[in-house]
């Protein structure tokens, strides 16, 4: 079955998204992003006096029989983005255990982003953990079909074990990428790279995918157990509860914190929350009011 | 249906109720389900208590209760007898006290059936087996033993006839004096029900004096007292020799039922084992009557006793050669002593004189014994001799096996549904 059919209403759901460029973008093939050069384009921005070594074909000669000047006559170009969508394949993704339900958010937010920026016109990839631990890195790319390719390389993906996301980023050249993670596995050194990629020019956007049974544990007395360490076993009772409710909140905040902080888009999506609303949220936060670094 | 061990049925309530109360009270370390945000829950004991008013997981705790009462039921070991039917142990006389052993056969036949037990005894008692074991039944010269044969009918009743309702002894003997002891009614007691009696006819009394000739050196000490007992003569059944041994000696012993005393006169007459340490002793007996003097102790003697020393050790010991017997006597006399001439001499001779076997008196028993052998009470219960060290329940293999599969059961149960507690 087809990623078209398979995903057929989320992708209806987020026609008409665009995803734009936090920042110009700099050097790269002509696209829908504002672009940090000046080209000639149709889109006039201004003028400038001819320097030497200017292109003397842009030179505006009407100007110059009028004012005797030379001028160079600038327009804004227009670049694509190439956006590479990173999802966190850990065990602690596939929870609830009986619906997996962070793991679907987490792929149909993938397809949806995948969906609005391959509508875009950028290139779109993908990078995740496939079964075994094994690293499966679609690079962007534009061709028509691309988002099937995505959703195929998302399927053959089974959350489980615990790689690091960190290396995967390092190894991710796309100057957009979008993690979408719980942010349960390797946390700082995720942020680490994203440090890096941000500093060297790069866009990223960093989706915290949280369960609905993680906000709202279950009101009975639990034995919970790291699904990434097994050895680590805490008794959640009503005494215990409110303690886990304060800690689980401040952590959160201190995510949303360091990750704006450190220059990166930061949404929080919770897995009851339908996953195109989502993906409106992630690609214009702007419409939704939300709070963008 | 009666039990073995019937305390263990209790033992195994009280478990169950335990295994109840304890699905009340589940004091249980919960099974882990995966939080992925487990790390923020504060780190408490992993032990938790949840009380429940409700049974909690009903299926378990009847497979629970269901193994406890299997295995208590396979300890307290359930006999599920014959209802109704009795038992017999035959007891057939074969002593020489019975006058013609086909009064015995005769009369145990008509109460011994198929499943029933006899037992044939004399001084001793045997379980007797097979379908001719009361048709070869003959008498011997061995003197019969009321309590052996009673002590042989418990034991044998106790192990043989657990599955039977009710046991009855039958006592086919003619019943005579000599066959009782001190301790036959002491025995008796002990069988809690009624002993069905059946005399036969005891045989003839006792043969006059036996007549006794001596081979002895001239003026010796035994061969004096001897005189006085009267009891010399020709054609004697008994003979004395107080030297040596010789291969006559042997072969005249084993033509008849004669008997031979091999009475050393000094140490070098006779080739038994020698006492590490020769000592004195003060007295001996021999079938009640009681020699004093200082005697000089030579031999350690081996075999049926006949005569005792004072300290309990054998002084004259009875070997059965052929149909007649030897007696050997370690009694050493001093020559120049006139112990032989005394009564008591005489009384304690006669016991070494006596028929081989012993004295025998067949005159009958006092009926009142008989009556006291026989009691009044009804059939013996069989619970009543079960011994539950040496009995088993053909039940208990079974039981234990279905404990085991129960458990079994409760395991998968257990491993099916992690979530259920561990009691």
């Amino acid at each position: 079955m087809s990623a078209a059919v398979s995903y057929g209403a989320l992708l209806d759901a987020v026609r008409g998204v665009h995803w734009q460029a936090r920042r110009a973008v700099t050097g790269a093939p002509a696209g829908t992003h504002h672009s940090k050069q000046r080209g000639t384009s149709a889109e006039f921005t201004e003028y400038r006096l001819y320097r030497q070594g200017d292109d003397p074909r842009r030179i505006d000669w009407k100007l110059l029989a009028r004012s005797d000047r030379a001028y160079i006559r600038l327009a804004t170009d227009r670049a694509v983005l190439p956006t590479t969508i990173v999802i966190d394949a850990s065990a602690s993704m596939a929870f609830p255990v009986a619906t997996r339900a962070k793991w679907q958010m987490a792929r149909e937010i993938a397809i949806g982003l995948a969906a609005v920026v391959h509508a875009d016109g950028d290139p779109v990839g993908v990078a995740v953990h496939a079964a075994r631990g094994t690293m499966r890195i679609l690079p962007p790319r534009t061709r028509r079909g691309v988002v099937s390719e995505i959703a195929r390389v998302i399927e053959t993906a089974d959350p489980g074990g615990t790689e690091s996301l960190a290396s995967t980023i390092v190894a991710v050249r796309s100057p957009r990428i979008a993690i979408i993670t719980d942010l349960l596995g390797d946390a700082d050194d995720l942020l680490r790279a994203a440090r890096v990629h941000i500093v060297a020019g790069g866009e990223v956007h960093l989706v915290h995918v949280i369960a609905r049974e993680e906000i709202e544990p279950p009101r009975r007395a639990l034995l919970a157990a790291d699904p990434e360490q097994p050895a680590l076993q805490r008794i959640l009772t009503d005494t215990t509860r409110r303690g886990y409710d304060d800690a689980f909140g401040e952590w959160r905040s201190e995510m949303a914190r360091v990750w704006r902080a450190s220059g990166a888009a930061y949404i929080t999506v919770i897995t009851d929350e339908p996953a195109p609303h989502a993906v409106r949220r992630i690609a214009e936060p702007a419409s939704f009011g939300a709070q963008r670094s | 249906m009666t039990w073995l061990l019937p305390s263990a049925l209790g033992i195994a309530a009280a478990a169950a109720i335990v295994a109840v109360v304890l699905h009340f009270i589940a004091r249980s370390r919960p099974v882990a389900e995966p939080l992925p945000t487990a790390r923020f829950i504060p780190e408490r004991p992993v032990h938790a208590r949840a009380r429940a008013i409700a049974l909690t997981d009903v299926p378990l705790l009847l497979l629970r209760v269901a193994a406890l009462m299997a295995i208590g039921l396979a300890v307290a070991g359930p006999i599920v007898g014959s209802r109704g039917r009795v038992a017999r142990v035959v007891l057939a006389d074969r002593s020489r006290s019975v006058a013609n052993p086909s009064d015995v056969r005769d009369s145990a036949r008509v109460y011994l059936g198929s499943r029933d037990q006899l037992i044939v005894f004399d001084s001793a008692a045997r379980r007797a087996s097979g379908a001719g074991a009361l048709d070869s039944l003959s008498t011997g010269s061995a003197r019969g033993s009321l309590s052996a044969a009673l002590a042989a009918a418990i034991a044998s009743a106790a192990t043989g006839l657990a599955q039977a309702d009710s046991i009855e002894v039958v006592f086919v003997s003619p019943f005579a004096a000599e066959e009782l002891d001190d301790a036959t009614m002491k025995i008796r007691d002990t069988w809690p029900g009624h002993i069905r009696v059946v005399s036969v006819r005891a045989s003839s009394a006792s043969p006059p004096p036996a007549r006794v000739e001596v081979s002895a050196a001239t003026n010796d000490a035994v061969d004096a007292g001897l005189s006085l007992l009267g009891v010399k003569g020709q054609d004697a059944s008994i003979r004395v020799v107080r030297g040596r041994m010789t291969a006559a000696d042997t072969a005249w012993v084993r033509d008849g039922q004669r008997v031979l005393v091999h009475w050393p006169a000094g140490p070098t007459d006779a080739e038994w084992m020698p006492r590490g340490e020769i000592d004195a002793i003060g007295a001996v007996t021999a079938d009640g009557a009681t020699l004093v003097a200082r005697f000089p102790r030579a031999w350690v003697l081996q075999g049926n006793t006949i005569a005792r020393w004072a300290d309990g050790e054998p002084a004259a010991v009875e070997h059965a050669v052929g149909s007649g017997c030897i007696r050997d006597v370690g009694i050493l006399i001093d020559q120049a002593s006139d112990v032989t001439l005394r009564a008591p001499f005489r009384h304690f001779v006669q016991g070494l004189l006596a028929p081989c076997g012993g004295a025998r008196n067949v005159a009958p028993m006092n009926p009142a014994a008989v009556q006291r052998l026989s009691g009044k009470d009804g059939l013996a219960p069989a619970s009543a001799l079960r011994d539950s060290s040496s009995v088993a329940s053909r039940w208990t293999p079974w039981l234990l096996a279905l404990g085991a599969a129960l458990l079994v059961a409760e395991l998968a149960l257990r491993r099916s549904n992690p979530a259920r507690s561990i009691a």
